[in-house]
C-alpha cells in the first residue's frame, strides 16, 4: 500500500500552488478587509496619513441618525427586494422550466436585462422615470395622476430603486429556480396527479418543498445584493429625494468620497463587511458549500 | 515597475502589500504609475464652455518645451474626482476649482503653489483682476488660484413672453413675488422652475433668502468659522420662506425629481412651462446653445426681489466669483515655471476675448470695454453692474465651505426641500457646521 | 450550475390536459413580465434612433418616424472608441488573471491533500462574502500606493481579486469530477504536477474554465466601482464610466445617451448570441458573488 500512495503523490502539486493566487487575492481583496477595519479607528482626510483616533468613529456610528437610518433603509429595500423579486422569479422560473418551445424563446427575452451593466440599466430607467421628458410623463399624463413624481417623492424614490434592482436581477433568479425546478422528479408530479392534485396545489406541494434549496440560496444572495447595492442609487436618485435612498453603501460614499471622512467611512464600510459576511457564512451554512468534498478526494 | 511608496504613508500593511505584489504575483500587469513627466496635466470641468481652456492648452503648447494636457471631467461630481485625485500620487498640476472651501483643505497641507508673488510680479497678472473676485482664491493670507472664466452671478431668469402674457412686471419685492406665484399657478403655468433633484439649486434660493433677510453679514459670520451663526433668526426665517414657496406650489410638483445637471430643469424654463428659474448666469449660455431661438427671443433676467422688512441690500448678489486654476506645489524648475507661465495666459486678449464671446463676465478690470462684443451686450452690461454695483458678492455656500462641512450642509439642504426637516430643525441641524 | 434533464424525456405526456390548462394563469403572468422587460428595451432602441428635439416633443414612447441614426454617430465620433478598448484591455487581462489564477489554486485545492490546502479554500470561500464596496477605500489606498492610481492596473486588479473566489469555486467543482483513476495513471507515466495540469486537468476542465473566463469578463466588462473611484482621465476611462460621464456631456440629448448604452451592451449582446451556454453559466456565477 505504501508504495502506491507514494505513485499517488508522485503528480500532485504542493499548497505552493496556491500561492500566486492567495498572495493576489490577499492584496487586493483579503488586505483591504483588514485595513479597512484598521482606518475605521483612524480619522482620515485622504491628504494627510491617517491618525489614530481610537473608537472616536465607533461610538459616533452607534449614535449617528444618519447611519440608523441608512441601515433602516438599507433594511427596507433589502426587504421590498426579497418580496417582490421571489415570487416573481420563482413563478418565472418554474414556468421557464417547461421544455415547450415558446418558452425557450421567452427566457432568451427575459434573460436580456442581465447583460447590461447597473449603469446602463440605471440610465435607461432614469431616462424613462424622467418627470418632464420620459416615459413617467407620458403616463401620468394618460393616468390623469397629474404628475410623474416618482423620484421625488420619498416612498417613490425607495420603490423606484427597488423595482430597477428587480427589473435587472428578476432574470437571474428566475434562472436559479429554472435549474432547480428541471430536478425535480417527475413521478412526483404524477403522484400527485394521480392524487387529483391540481396545478395550484402541485405548486404548493411538489414543487415549493423541493426547491426549498434554491430559495435558500436565492434568498442569500438577494440579500446580500440588496445589501451592496449602490451603482442604481447613485445613477437614479444620488440618495435623494433629502436622505430618502440614502442606504448604507451609498452613505459610506458620500462620506468617504464626498465629505472625505474617510475614517468614518471606514467604521461605516466595516460595519457592511461584518453584516455582508454574517448573511453569507449563514449562506454557506445552509446550502452546504463547505460540504461540497468530492468523497473522491477521501475526505 | 517604478514603486516609491508615497511619503505620507508607510505602514506595514501596505508596504507588506506592495512587497506581495513586487514578489512577482503581477510584474506584468500594468504600466505603472507615471512619474512627474514633461507633459502637466490640467484638469478641467467638462461644460459648454471648455474649448475655450482646450484652446489656451494649444496656444501655449506651441511656444512651450513643456506641454500641457487638458483633461476634461464632466458630471456633477467634478469636486470630489478633484478631490480624490489629489490625495494621489497621479494629481493634476494644474486644476479648475472654486476656490476658498474647495481647495481649503490642500493650503492646508501645503499642497499648492503659493502665488501671492506671482502675482505681484507679473506684469501681466499684476492687479489685473477686480479684488472681490480674487478674494475666493485668498486663503490664510496667500492666493491660491487665478481667475480663469467669467464671473457667475445667480440671476433671476424669466420667460418674457409668459409676462406679457398675464400683464406683469418681473417681481421686486417679495410680496409681488407672491402674487406672482399664484397668477401663474391660476394659469397652468410652473411659477418657478427648479432642479431640486441636484441640491445646489435649492441651495441658491436659500443664499438668495438669507442675504436678503438678515443681510450678508450672517453668511459672513458662518463662513469665517462661527458655526453659532446658524442660530441667527434669520436662518430659520429663510428656511420656513423656502418652505412656504414650496408650499404654495411656487416650484411645482415635481421639482424634486427635476434635475439640472441634465439640462432637464432648462429645457422644461425654455419649452415655457415655466415663468421663471433662478440660476447661475451661465444658464444663458448654456439656453443659447440648446435653444437659440428662446434665449434670443423671451430670456429674461432680473435681480432678486427685496424682502421689505429684510436686512439684505436690494443689490448684494450671490454666486461663484469664478473658477481659478490652482497650481500642485509638487511642481518645481521648468515644471513650475510653465505652470506659472501658463497662468499669465488668462489674462491676454485672446483669453478674454474669447470668454466674452462665450457670454462670460471675465473677472478682470476694464472689462467694459470688451463688453460689446458679448454675444448679448445688453445682458452683458446688466451682469456687470450686478457684479460692480453689488452692495455683497456671496460666494456660493457649497464652494465656501471646505468638503466634509459643505457635505453636511448639502444633505440639510436636500432634507429641508425635501420636507424631512422643518426650519427650526434645519438650523439645529446645521449648527456645528462650518 | 448543471441542469439535469428530467427522467422522462418527452415533457407533459399523460397530463397534457392540465399541464395546458396551467399555462394560462402562467401564460398570463410571463406575458405580463415580457412587457414589463419589452417596454424599456422598446425605448432604449427606438429612442436612439430619433432627434433629440423629436424625442423631447413627442415624448418617449413614439415610433420613430424617420429613422436616423445620427446618435450614434454623434456617439461613435467621441471617445466611445477609446472607452471601449480600454474596457477590452480590461475584460481581456481579468479574464486571463483570474482563469490561470483560479486554476492554479482550484488545482492545489484539489489535489493537495492536506490541512493547509483546505484553510486555502476556506479562505477563499469566505472571500465570496467581501462586498466590493465594502473595501473600495483600503483598496483605493493600496492602488494609490501603488502608484497605480487613473492606470487600467487600477480597475484590473482589483476586479480580478474580486473575482477570483467564484473562479476559485467554479473550478474547484469541476476538476473534483475529474476520475482519481486517470491521475493515477498520468503518475504512474512519472508526469509532475505541471505536465498533469497541462495535459490532464486544464483539458479535462475546459467547461469550468470557460465559464470563470466568461464570468470574470462579464465582471469587468460591467464593472463600475473600480473605475468610478480609482480612475479620472479620458485616457483611463472605461465604458461604465463613460457612460455615466456621458449624462454630463449628452445632458438632456437622451437619444445620444441611449445611443452610448446601446453600442456599450452590443458586444456582450453578441457574446450571448454566439456563447450562450457559457454567458449563462457565467452569469450564474456572477450572482454567486
Amino acid at each position: 500500500m505504501a508504495g502506491r500512495r507514494r505513485a499517488r503523490d508522485t503528480g500532485r502539486p504542493g499548497v505552493l500552488w496556491a500561492v500566486p493566487g492567495l498572495l493576489f487575492f490577499g492584496l487586493f481583496a483579503a488586505a483591504p478587509m483588514v485595513l479597512v477595519a484598521w482606518l475605521s479607528f483612524t480619522s482620515w482626510d485622504g491628504l494627510s496619513a491617517p491618525a489614530w483616533s481610537g473608537t472616536e468613529n465607533w461610538t459616533r456610528l452607534w449614535s449617528d441618525p444618519a447611519m440608523h437610518r441608512a441601515l433602516r433603509l438599507s433594511l427596507l429595500l433589502t426587504l421590498l427586494s426579497w418580496l417582490f423579486q421571489t415570487p416573481v422569479a420563482l413563478l418565472l422560473g418554474v414556468w421557464s422550466a417547461g421544455r415547450q418551445r415558446s418558452r425557450a424563446v421567452l427566457s432568451a427575452v427575459f434573460f436580456l436585462p442581465l447583460l447590461a451593466s447597473s449603469v446602463a440599466l440605471a440610465l435607461v430607467w432614469r431616462s424613462i422615470l424622467d418627470p418632464n421628458f420620459g416615459l413617467a410623463a407620458d403616463v401620468a399624463r394618460w393616468l390623469e395622476l397629474g404628475d410623474a413624481n416618482v423620484l421625488g417623492s420619498q416612498r417613490g424614490a425607495l420603490l423606484a430603486v427597488a423595482f430597477v434592482a428587480a427589473w435587472q436581477f428578476v432574470p437571474f433568479h428566475a434562472l436559479l429556480y429554472q435549474g432547480g425546478a428541471r430536478q425535480v422528479p417527475r413521478s412526483l408530479y404524477d403522484a400527485a396527479s394521480i392524487d387529483g392534485a391540481g396545478t395550484v396545489r402541485q405548486f404548493f406541494a411538489v414543487t415549493l418543498p423541493q426547491l426549498r434549496n434554491t430559495v435558500v440560496t436565492s434568498s442569500v444572495l438577494m440579500v446580500v445584493g440588496s445589501l451592496t447595492y449602490f451603482e442604481t442609487v447613485l445613477i437614479l436618485t444620488g440618495g435623494g429625494p433629502g436622505s430618502a435612498t440614502t442606504i448604507v453603501p451609498y452613505l459610506m460614499y458620500e462620506t468617504g468620497f464626498r465629505a472625505f471622512d474617510l475614517g468614518y467611512a471606514s467604521a461605516v464600510a466595516t460595519s457592511l463587511v461584518v453584516v455582508a459576511t454574517g448573511v453569507s457564512l449563514l449562506m454557506v451554512r445552509l446550502t452546504g458549500f463547505g460540504r461540497m468534498r468530492s468523497t473522491r478526494e477521501g475526505m | 515597475m517604478p514603486f516609491d511608496l508615497h511619503p505620507r504613508l508607510r505602514t506595514p500593511a501596505t508596504a507588506l502589500a506592495g512587497a506581495a505584489l513586487l514578489a512577482g504575483t503581477l510584474a506584468a500587469c500594468g504600466s505603472g504609475g507615471p512619474s512627474r513627466a514633461q507633459t502637466l496635466e490640467v484638469w478641467t470641468y467638462q461644460d459648454a464652455s471648455t474649448h475655450i481652456q482646450a484652446e489656451a492648452v494649444e496656444r501655449f503648447n506651441e511656444t512651450s518645451d513643456v506641454q500641457l494636457e487638458l483633461v476634461e471631467i464632466p458630471g456633477a461630481n467634478y469636486q470630489e474626482r478633484m478631490r480624490t485625485a489629489m490625495g494621489t500620487p497621479n494629481a493634476p498640476d494644474i486644476f479648475f476649482n472654486w476656490g476658498s472651501g474647495s481647495i481649503s483643505d490642500f493650503v492646508q497641507q501645503d499642497m499648492l503653489v503659493d502665488l501671492t508673488d506671482t502675482l505681484a510680479e507679473t506684469e501681466e497678472l499684476r492687479d489685473a483682476f477686480v479684488p472681490t473676485v480674487l478674494a475666493a482664491a485668498e486663503i490664510d493670507g496667500g492666493v491660491y488660484g487665478v481667475p480663469m472664466r467669467g464671473v457667475q452671478p445667480v440671476i433671476l431668469f424669466h420667460n418674457t413672453e409668459l409676462f406679457e402674457q398675464i400683464g406683469a412686471e418681473p417681481p421686486t419685492t417679495w410680496e409681488e413675488m407672491e402674487e406672482l406665484i399664484e397668477v401663474f399657478q391660476a394659469e397652468d403655468i410652473t411659477p418657478v422652475a427648479l432642479g431640486g433633484a441636484d441640491a445646489w439649486t435649492s441651495l441658491m434660493w436659500l443664499e438668495y433668502l438669507l442675504d436678503r433677510t438678515g443681510g450678508a453679514g450672517v453668511w459672513q459670520r458662518i463662513e469665517s468659522g462661527e458655526s453659532e451663526a446658524w442660530g441667527d433668526p434669520a436662518v430659520v426665517s429663510s428656511a420656513q420662506t423656502a418652505l412656504d414657496l414650496i408650499e404654495d406650489g411656487a416650484f411645482g410638483s415635481t421639482f424634486l425629481s427635476n434635475a439640472y445637471t441634465n439640462d432637464g430643469v432648462s429645457t422644461y424654463f425654455a419649452q415655457g412651462r415655466a415663468a421663471m428659474h433662478l440660476m447661475g448666469s451661465w444658464e444663458y449660455g448654456g439656453q443659447l446653445a440648446n435653444a437659440e431661438e428662446f434665449a434670443r427671443e423671451r430670456l429674461g433676467y432680473g435681480t432678486f426681489p427685496v424682502i421689505s422688512d429684510g436686512a439684505g441690500e436690494a443689490s448684494s448678489i450671490v454666486g461663484n466669483p469664478n473658477n481659478y486654476w490652482s497650481v500642485n506645489a509638487e511642481l518645481e524648475g521648468e515644471q513650475l515655471d510653465a505652470a506659472l507661465e501658463f497662468l499669465k495666459h488668462t489674462t491676454d486678449d485672446a483669453y478674454l476675448s474669447a470668454l466674452v464671446a462665450n457670454g462670460d463676465i471675465p473677472g478682470t478690470v476694464g472689462v467694459d470695454d470688451r463688453l460689446d462684443d458679448h454675444p448679448d451686450p445688453e445682458f452683458a452690461r446688466f451682469q456687470y453692474e450686478l457684479i460692480t454695483e453689488a452692495a455683497a458678492f456671496t460666494q456660493s455656500w457649497d464652494q465656501a465651505l471646505p468638503n466634509r462641512a459643505a457635505t453636511e450642509m448639502m444633505n440639510a439642504v436636500d432634507d429641508l426641500f425635501s420636507g424631512g426637516l422643518t426650519a427650526e430643525e434645519f438650523a439645529d441641524t446645521l449648527r456645528g457646521v462650518s | 450550475m448543471k441542469t439535469v434533464p428530467p427522467a422522462t424525456a418527452r415533457p407533459a405526456s399523460r397530463h397534457r390536459p392540465l399541464w395546458r390548462r396551467a399555462n394560462i394563469p402562467a401564460g398570463a403572468g410571463a406575458a405580463l413580465w415580457l412587457a414589463i422587460v419589452l417596454i424599456p428595451l422598446y425605448i432604449l432602441v427606438s429612442a436612439t434612433l430619433r432627434t433629440r428635439e423629436d424625442y423631447l416633443e413627442r415624448g418617449a414612447f413614439a415610433w420613430p418616424t424617420s429613422p436616423s441614426v445620427e446618435s450614434y454617430r454623434r456617439v461613435l465620433a467621441g471617445d466611445f472608441l477609446t472607452y471601449l478598448l480600454n474596457t477590452v484591455v480590461v475584460t481581456a487581462a481579468c479574464a486571463a488573471l483570474v482563469v490561470v489564477l483560479a486554476v492554479t489554486v482550484a488545482y492545489s485545492v484539489v489535489r493537495t491533500r492536506n490541512e493547509a490546502s483546505r484553510r486555502v479554500f476556506q479562505l477563499f470561500l469566505l472571500g465570496l462574502a467581501i462586498p466590493s464596496q465594502a473595501v473600495i477605500i483600503p483598496v483605493y489606498l493600496i492602488i494609490t500606493e501603488l502608484n497605480f492610481y487613473d492606470t487600467l492596473a487600477a480597475v484590473i486588479l482589483p476586479t480580478a481579486a474580486f473575482a477570483l473566489p467564484v473562479g476559485v469555486l467554479i473550478l474547484v467543482g469541476t476538476m473534483r469530477d475529474i476520475d482519481e483513476e486517470t491521475y493515477e495513471s498520468m503518475a504512474l507515466d512519472g508526469a509532475g504536477p505541471l505536465r498533469t495540469l497541462l495535459n490532464l486537468t486544464v483539458p479535462m476542465s475546459r467547461a469550468g474554465i470557460a465559464t470563470v473566463g466568461v464570468f470574470s469578463a462579464l465582471q469587468a466588462w460591467n464593472g463600475f466601482l473600480f473605475p468610478f473611484l480609482l480612475t479620472q482621465s479620458r485616457d483611463t476611462r472605461v465604458l461604465t464610466l463613460g457612460l455615466y460621464d456621458y449624462v454630463g456631456e449628452f445632458r438632456v440629448d437622451v437619444p445620444a445617451l441611449l445611443a452610448a448604452v446601446v453600442l456599450s451592451v452590443v458586444p456582450i449582446f453578441a457574446a450571448y448570441l454566439l456563447a450562450r451556454r457559457q454567458l449563462v453559466n457565467g452569469l450564474m456565477g456572477v450572482g454567486g458573488r
